[in-house]
Formats: C-alpha cells, sequence, structure tokens
C-alpha cells in the first residue's frame, strides 16, 4: 500500500508541476489572479468550459474520478458534466445542449450517423470485453458440467455449451443448484437500450450462428432462437451499472450469472478494495470462449466535444483508466492497478467479430 | 459511482500537499466541510481517516420522495440530518406513484427511494438519476398468524405459492395485500400469484394474461384479499388494528409488527418464503438531476451517511438486511428464527416480466382481477365549499370517475365496481349512483357532481351513516368496499347517531376521509379509528389525496 501511495504521489507531483507550469505559460491569468471561493475547489478566473453529454453507465466512476477531472479541467480547460443513458437510448434522446456522446460500442456510432449525420469527431478511447460474472457455487456447477476451462485463476466458459443449456431450460436444481430457483440463465441490460446486453446478443449471435460471423442474410433463420433467449429474460436492466450493483448488492440468488464489462470488477475493487477483499472469494469473472469487445467511442458533436476527446486521449488519462477504472488502453497488458483482481486475463485473445451495423439493428429490431 | 471517500481523500489530501509544494496556494476543499480532525496532508492521516468520517453540507437541503417502509427509518434518517447538516423532507407515496413522478421529471424532488429500482428504470424516461444506490434489502414475504402456519403445515417447511393458494381456496386462510398498482410489495406478489398459477418460472407474458383459466384462476385468489391498502407500512398498521390471518409485506414489516404483536401479549406471525414466488426490494435511493450541484452535494453527503457502517447496522437492526450473505451477530435477535425468519437461505427472487407485460398486467389487475371495488363517496357540499372548495372538489372527483383521466394511474374502475356519491351538507342533499362499471356510466355520475349546487350546513357523522346503509345494501364479501368522506368544515358533532348505525351493521367498511379548508382532522380521526380507515390531507392538493384514497380500494 505505502509503495503505491508514493507512486501516486509520485505522479501527482508531476501532474502538479505540470500544472503549475501551466499556470504559469498557459495564459488563463497570473498566479496572483488565482482566487478560492468559500468551501469551493479553486477556481481560475478564466472559467473552464462545461461540456455536458450522454455516457454509459459503466463510465461513471471514470468520469467521476478526480484524476481524471483535474487533468481536463487544468489542461484542457474542461469541466465535464454527464447524463447516464443506455449508448443507444443515447442516440434518440433530445441533444440539445449537449457537446458529446460516449456511447460503449462502434455500433451505437453507426446509429448515429443514420441518424444525425457525420459527427465532427469520434475516436474509440477505451476497450473493454464482455465477460460473465458470476459466484462461486455456480463456477462449481458449470465446472462440473464441463463448460469451464482454466488457465491459472483465469476461467473460460464454453459458450456452445451454455446456449445449450440456456435453449434446453436447463434448471439449475438440475446442475445441482438446487438454493436457486429457475432456469439457467444469463441476465443482461436490455439489448435494445444499452450496449452490454446488444454486445452479448452478437456474441449469442455469432455462436448460435456455429461461430460464424452473422451476415444479413443469415438473420432471419437466428433472430427466433435469439428471441427465445431473450424473451425468457423478462425485466432487464437499462444499464450496465445498475446491472453490476444488482449483482454485487443482491447474491447469487437475485443474479446467478451477469453479463457485464470486464472493467467493471477491476474498477469496483480499486475503488472499493476492502469491499473486494470479502467478496473476492465469492465472486468469478468467466470469459466467455469466445467473447466480444465493447469499444467505447467518444462522439464529438462539437468543438469542446473535439477538445474532451483529445482530453481523454492524454496519456496519463489513459493509464488511469486502466488501472483504476480496468478499460483496457494502450496501457493494458501492463500490471494491474493497486489492488489486484483474481482472474483478469493478460491478454484477451478469443474473440469474435461483432455482426455488422445492418445486422445489428436487425437483431435490435428483432428484440424490441 | 464507486469512488470511495477514502481514496477520493488520500488523493485530495495529496495534491494538497503538492499545490504548497508547487506554490500554487490550493487547498483540498471538496466543497464539502470534513467533519474531525486535522489537515491532510500526508498519506498516514489520509488513511487513519477512514471511511467513517462525515461529510457535512451545512446549510443543504434535499426533498426525497420515498416508498412509505421507510417511515420505519425516520429516526435514521433525523440523524443523518444531524451528521450532515443537510436538512431532509421526506415524502412518503406508493412506488407506482413514485415511478409516475419520475415520468414527469419529477420537478418537486431532489431524490427518489422507491422500494425496488424496477420502478426507477420504468419510470426514468428522462435519464435524471445518478447516483442510485441500493440502501437495504427486504424479501416480500407471507407473515401468517403463527397457531395458522402451523396447523396448515408451513411451520419449517419448503412452501410454494401454490400451496398458500390451496389454503386460500378451502377457505382456511384470508389475507390482506397491498394494491398491486399502487404498491411495490403488492405487485411483487402480484406476479408472484401468476407465475404460480401459469406453473411458469419465467418469461411472462401478454397471451397468457389473456388465458381463460389464468384469469379464473387469480380472480379466485384475489377474492381471498380481505383488505387493500395503498401502502405497505399502513397495511402493516391496518393489520395490527384488526383482525387477520395474514398478509403479504417485506420481511421488515413483518418484524416490526412482530415486535408489537409480542409486546401486547398477542400471537406473532410466522414467515413463510414461497420459492416460487419471492421478490427483493434492493430500497434504492438515486438523486434526481436537476443541474443544481448544492444539491447534490447535500445528497451525496446523505447517502454516503446511509452507507456508512453506522448507519447500516442501525438500518439492519430495522429487520432490513444490509448483505446478501446473512445478517450481522449483533442483530442477528431481530431477525428472530422463532417467527420463521431464516437468514441464511439463499433469496431466490422470481423474475419480474418485461416492462411492457408489466404494466399490462398491473391493467389487467386494476380492471379485471381484483375484487371489485365499492365506493361510496361523500362529498360536502355545505355553503363553506363555495368558491374554490367546490372547484377542486369537482376537479378531484372528474379525475377519478373520468376514465381517461383515472387510467393514467392505475385507477381506473373495474369489472363489477359500484360507484355512489352522497350529496350532503347538514342534510342529505341527494344520493346518486352509477348504473354500471362503464366509462359513460361514471362519466354521466361525473356530470351530476359537476353540476350539483352548494347548500347549508356540515353533518358528516349523518352522511357517513347514510354511506353505510348503502353498503350494507350489498353483498361486500364481493367487494372492496370503502366509504370516501370529503369535507371541509367543523361538522355539528353527532357522533352518537353514527355509532348506532356503525353498531347496527357490523361491517368491515373503512372510512377514508379527506380533509379540507378547517375540516376538524379529531373527528374524522376518530371515524378512521373505528372502521380501520384512515384520514388523508387534501388541503395541499386534493386531487392527490383522494388519488391515495383510491389506491386503497
Amino acid at each position: 500500500m505505502k509503495k503505491k501511495i508514493i507512486g501516486l504521489i509520485l505522479l501527482v507531483c508531476v501532474m502538479g508541476v505540470i500544472g503549475g507550469i501551466y499556470l504559469l505559460t498557459g495564459g488563463t491569468g497570473e498566479l496572483g489572479e488565482e482566487k478560492r471561493t468559500e468551501g469551493q475547489q479553486v477556481t481560475k478566473t478564466k472559467p473552464a468550459t462545461q461540456v455536458s453529454g450522454y455516457i454509459g453507465g459503466e463510465k461513471v466512476g471514470f468520469l467521476e474520478d478526480e484524476e481524471v477531472l483535474e487533468i481536463l479541467r487544468n489542461e484542457y480547460g474542461l469541466d465535464v458534466d454527464y447524463s447516464k443513458a443506455g449508448s443507444l437510448d443515447m442516440m434518440t434522446a433530445d441533444l440539445s445542449g449537449r457537446n458529446y456522446l460516449f456511447p460503449s460500442s462502434s455500433i451505437a456510432l453507426e446509429y448515429y450517423e443514420e441518424l444525425h449525420g457525420t459527427p465532427k469527431q469520434s475516436e474509440i478511447i477505451l476497450n473493454t470485453p464482455i465477460v460473465l460474472y458470476t459466484h462461486k457455487i455456480v463456477l462449481d456447477a458449470f465446472e462440473q458440467q464441463g463448460l469451464i476451462t482454466k488457465d491459472g485463476e483465469v476461467n473460460y466458459i464454453d459458450m456452445n455449451q451454455l446456449v445449450a443449456m440456456i435453449q434446453n431450460d436447463t434448471k439449475w436444481a438440475d446442475i445441482g443448484v438446487p438454493e436457486l430457483y429457475g432456469s439457467v440463465s444469463v441476465d443482461t441490460t436490455d439489448p435494445a437500450k444499452s450496449n452490454s446486453g446488444n454486445m452479448f446478443a452478437a456474441l449469442l449471435a455469432d455462436v448460435l450462428n456455429g461461430g460464424q460471423t452473422l451476415t444479413p442474410e443469415g438473420v432471419g433463420e437466428i433472430l427466433p432462437q435469439l428471441q427465445a433467449i431473450f424473451g425468457k429474460l423478462g425485466y432487464m436492466e437499462t444499464s450496465s451499472a445498475d446491472l453490476f450493483d444488482q449483482f454485487l448488492r443482491m447474491g447469487v440468488g437475485a443474479t446467478p450469472v451477469a453479463a457485464g464489462y470486464e472493467s467493471q470488477i477491476i474498477e469496483y475493487a480499486q475503488m472499493n478494495p476492502e469491499a473486494y477483499e470479502k467478496i473476492k472469494d465469492d465472486v468469478v469473472i468467466l470469459y466467455p470462449a469466445p467473447t466480444v469487445w465493447s469499444a467505447h467511442v467518444l462522439i464529438a458533436i462539437d468543438e469542446s466535444g473535439q477538445t474532451l476527446l483529445k482530453g481523454l486521449q492524454d496519456e496519463t488519462v489513459q493509464e488511469l483508466a486502466w488501472k483504476k477504472h480496468g478499460f483496457r488502453t494502450g496501457s493494458a497488458g501492463t500490471s494491474q492497478g493497486e489492488t489486484e483482481v483474481t482472474g483478469i486475463a493478460d491478454s484477451i485473445t478469443q474473440v469474435a467479430q461483432v455482426p455488422s451495423y445492418e445486422v445489428m439493428r436487425q437483431i435490435i429490431e428483432g428484440l424490441q | 459511482m464507486y469512488m470511495s471517500k477514502q481514496m477520493k481523500r488520500i488523493f485530495l489530501g495529496i495534491l494538497a500537499g503538492m499545490l504548497l509544494l508547487t506554490g500554487c496556494g490550493a487547498d483540498s476543499g471538496t466543497g464539502r466541510e470534513e467533519e474531525p480532525r486535522e489537515s491532510q496532508n500526508t498519506e498516514g492521516k489520509a488513511e487513519e481517516q477512514e471511511k467513517q468520517e462525515i461529510t457535512r453540507v451545512p446549510g443543504g437541503q434535499i426533498r426525497i420522495l420515498s416508498g412509505s417502509e421507510n417511515q420505519e427509518l425516520e429516526t435514521i434518517i433525523q440523524e443523518c440530518s444531524e451528521a450532515t447538516g443537510v436538512e431532509i423532507q421526506m415524502e412518503y407515496k406508493g412506488s407506482v406513484d413514485i415511478m409516475r413522478e419520475l415520468e414527469n421529471g419529477a420537478p418537486d424532488y431532489d431524490a427518489v427511494w422507491p422500494a425496488s429500482s424496477i420502478w426507477v428504470s420504468m419510470g426514468d424516461t428522462g435519464h435524471l438519476i445518478k447516483h442510485s444506490q441500493s440502501i437495504s434489502m427486504t424479501p416480500v414475504v407471507f407473515g401468517i398468524r403463527e397457531s395458522l402456519a402451523e396447523k396448515l403445515g408451513f411451520v419449517g417447511e419448503k412452501v410454494s405459492v401454490n400451496d398458500i393458494l390451496t389454503a386460500i381456496r378451502d377457505g382456511e386462510m384470508s389475507f390482506c395485500m397491498t394494491s398491486a398498482t399502487q404498491s411495490n410489495s403488492g405487485a411483487s406478489a402480484y406476479i408472484g400469484f401468476l407465475y404460480a398459477l401459469l406453473g411458469k418460472q419465467e418469461g411472462l407474458t401478454s397471451e397468457d394474461l389473456q388465458k381463460p383459466d389464468l384469469q379464473a384462476d387469480i380472480r379466485e385468489l384475489l377474492s381471498g384479499v380481505e383488505r387493500s391498502s395503498g401502502s405497505s407500512d399502513w397495511l402493516k398498521d391496518m393489520f395490527l388494528e384488526g383482525d387477520y390471518d395474514a398478509m403479504v409485506n417485506y420481511e421488515c414489516l413483518i418484524i416490526d409488527a412482530n415486535q408489537q404483536l409480542e409486546a401486547e401479549g398477542k400471537e406473532p406471525l410466522y414467515v413463510v418464503y414461497p420459492y416460487d414466488g419471492l421478490s427483493i426490494a434492493d430500497s434504492p435511493l438515486g438523486y434526481v438531476d436537476h443541474g443544481d450541484a448544492e444539491k447534490e452535494e447535500a445528497f451525496l453527503a446523505v447517502q454516503e451517511y446511509l452507507l456508512s457502517d453506522k448507519a447500516q447496522a442501525e438500518i439492519e437492526a430495522t429487520g432490513r438486511r444490509i448483505n446478501a450473505g446473512g445478517v450481522s451477530k449483533e442483530n442477528q435477535d431481530v431477525f428472530n428464527s422463532d417467527w420463521g425468519i431464516d437468514t441464511e437461505r439463499i433469496l431466490s427472487p422470481i423474475q419480474m416480466p418485461e416492462a411492457a407485460v408489466l404494466t399490462e398486467a398491473l391493467n389487467v389487475y386494476q380492471t379485471s382481477f381484483k375484487k371489485p371495488s365499492l365506493n361510496i363517496y361523500c362529498l360536502d357540499f355545505s355553503g363553506s365549499m363555495s368558491g374554490t372548495g367546490e372547484e377542486q372538489l369537482k376537479e378531484a372527483m372528474a379525475q377519478i370517475l373520468l376514465q381517461e383521466n383515472a387510467r393514467k394511474n392505475f385507477l381506473q374502475a373495474n369489472a363489477g365496481e359500484v360507484n355512489e356519491v352522497v350529496f350532503f351538507d347538514d342534510t342529505i342533499l341527494d344520493v346518486q349512483a352509477a348504473a354500471d362499471d362503464s366509462d359513460e356510466a361514471l362519466a354521466e355520475l361525473n356530470q351530476k357532481v359537476a353540476d350539483f349546487q352548494i347548500a347549508g350546513g356540515t353533518d358528516i357523522y349523518r352522511a357517513a351513516a347514510e354511506a353505510l346503509e348503502i353498503a350494507s345494501g350489498y353483498d361486500l364479501t364481493n367487494y372492496t368496499p370503502a366509504i370516501i368522506l370529503m369535507t371541509d368544515g367543523r361538522s355539528n358533532y353527532n357522533y352518537s347517531n353514527f355509532e348506532e348505525v356503525w353498531n347496527r351493521y357490523e361491517e368491515d367498511i373503512p372510512i377514508f376521509s379527506i380533509t379540507f379548508g378547517d375540516a376538524d382532522p379529531g373527528q374524522l380521526e376518530e371515524l378512521a379509528k373505528i372502521s380501520g380507515g384512515r384520514v388523508f390531507d387534501g388541503t395541499k392538493d386534493l386531487t392527490a389525496a383522494f388519488r391515495s384514497v383510491k389506491g386503497y380500494n
């Protein structure tokens, strides 16, 4: 702990110096003009530009990180405000007064382009694979059924077998978990509204299509199967963050298996090390084999959105994104943050291709 | 969202140190006043402060729209207010009302705190909710008189919803539940009933709801509902006042009821967790973002306090669960296993249907599945009502009787519903009934109310007695009856006349009163007490008060 704090001090030190230099040379006014408002953050005489936009819930922690905000404020002159919305929902939301959108997939970008035309600029800022979160008793049962391959502490789950179980209405009791009521299923967010559910649908489409990326011609055959699987899920959360919270909070009975982003558990562990310590023996990360990438794209609607895009590509911001929030960036693969999360894969190799926007749109419409 | 305070402080503390070094002269103020202790310049001290430190936002004010079950937490909320310096105004409504309020942007509230997050996700169409966190959890269960539970063979056994339904069908048990269209506990139980009757474990569909067998079964089951209520907390109070077999309610409220029952030397309720019909209320507290940073700060301080170890332990002591893995040692006694409370079992809830199916299920509950309502409205047309009073009364009645209005709040008339209006001053001026349950008949009745003219003095007792006589003309086992008395003035005191009629009929009919103007709540409370009714304050929002009353049957 101590060592890492010193590391952090060094990091902040560098930032502080950069900040200082910036203040001295950056044309935001002289040092003397800096004033302190009662009970508030240091405000510079020239106020920062406020940027506002919609983000997927899983990035709330990242955009509330004081370290990230400081860099964006001091080096890019931005005060970042956000509202939470599903990646697809946000495209049809009221965009007046919004400077940027930060959905979780490139599909969402294509959706944006269809609705609103080419944005000012757009770039993939963060990546994270879809994983399944579950609990020890479920892992044990899956393992017994031969669904799990282990690589050290990393668990991979065979998607073909899992999908077959779901399609056959296998009950939890049938695979040795009578404590759980109902059938084997994976809770996801609403694929028509939120990205993690949407990406999971993309993954299922690939699995159901025999491991081939689904083409527009093949949708007719696969869609009814997807509808059957999602039809059994009932009410779906619209935010990946809410689903993950529920998974952690309400225990194995309420959410035996949930689809989410790999980043979520890493961020949780960094932000709540003590709480993570308590759950880490029970919470299990399953990497679907294969999985799909969720690419978090920043869509800049106007110039200030563009500045934000630049700020988020800042090297330090990118490093914070991995170490504190678990998003795989250029820094991924390097050591983890302060709290080491058990069962995180070094690299993501078995990846399926997300179908084209054309296909995904048909899937989304079919699942609505 | 997961930004732990500790991390933040460590960082800010360090930042403060560093900025001093770089000569910027900043400090670490986050805009919140940190309660205890010295400066935070070193990692050691920052760490020492731990997460139990309380953020203070003096002068902060937030208005929370909350489910009624949180009324039990008032002491803790009071402490929270003192500790954080934030003035907290609580307003209680049913979960469905909270959902409606959110759909309309919740302009009068800074936070919502319904029983379950499903109402937040369904209502938050404008994406206003931020920082939503579950404060506690409690399952929706059956509480059955211990001796009856024993007799039915439910003690220490795995019980299914169908086991309970059989007991109800066989006439061995009747029960009370909240209205499925007004309150989360009622809605959760109702969805559990539907799955059990369908023999399905998941994936309730709209087609399922159309099945004649299901419709017949659920009507029969709901005919066993002795009393309904718009809110879970009041259901518990009503249960304690009355003489009933069982209620569907939150585990925490059954615990609360049992504590009171045992204190009075009465038989406690035995908690049954139907394995195929269980649901969990996760009590999310979320910030409604109206773009006011000070409110947000105050909200976060309050939420942080409620999630602190100290507050969480106090919340657990009220019978709410704070973690899925079981109950802490010090509060084990609260979750008394003699009452059937089981903290070891994995709570595996049923699945809530998708939003469209849920809405449809609630609609058919209101219009055709639940026991028909029998509403006798006693409307005060005394002289003092002249002007605004009269206008508002007529407007409120139009919200209930005109079905296009009622539908918006899941308050539309159900099949077989009876509606009568007693117009009174100090005499009975007129009595009018809707011909049947159709939209047209109700609109006609509404027209009669709209056209009615103001008259003389006030006598609520005469009106209530008249209503009682009218109600007694019906076979009340087929209805959920209610007398709804709306008055603005102090009445002549004729309680004994009323009491005589009340004793003569011996019916279990609640008298709900809505106060208006300078009505005497004392007189109305007296009527509520004898009948197991309730007094609603209509002075601020008469229409809302009418809607709440209607939610009770």
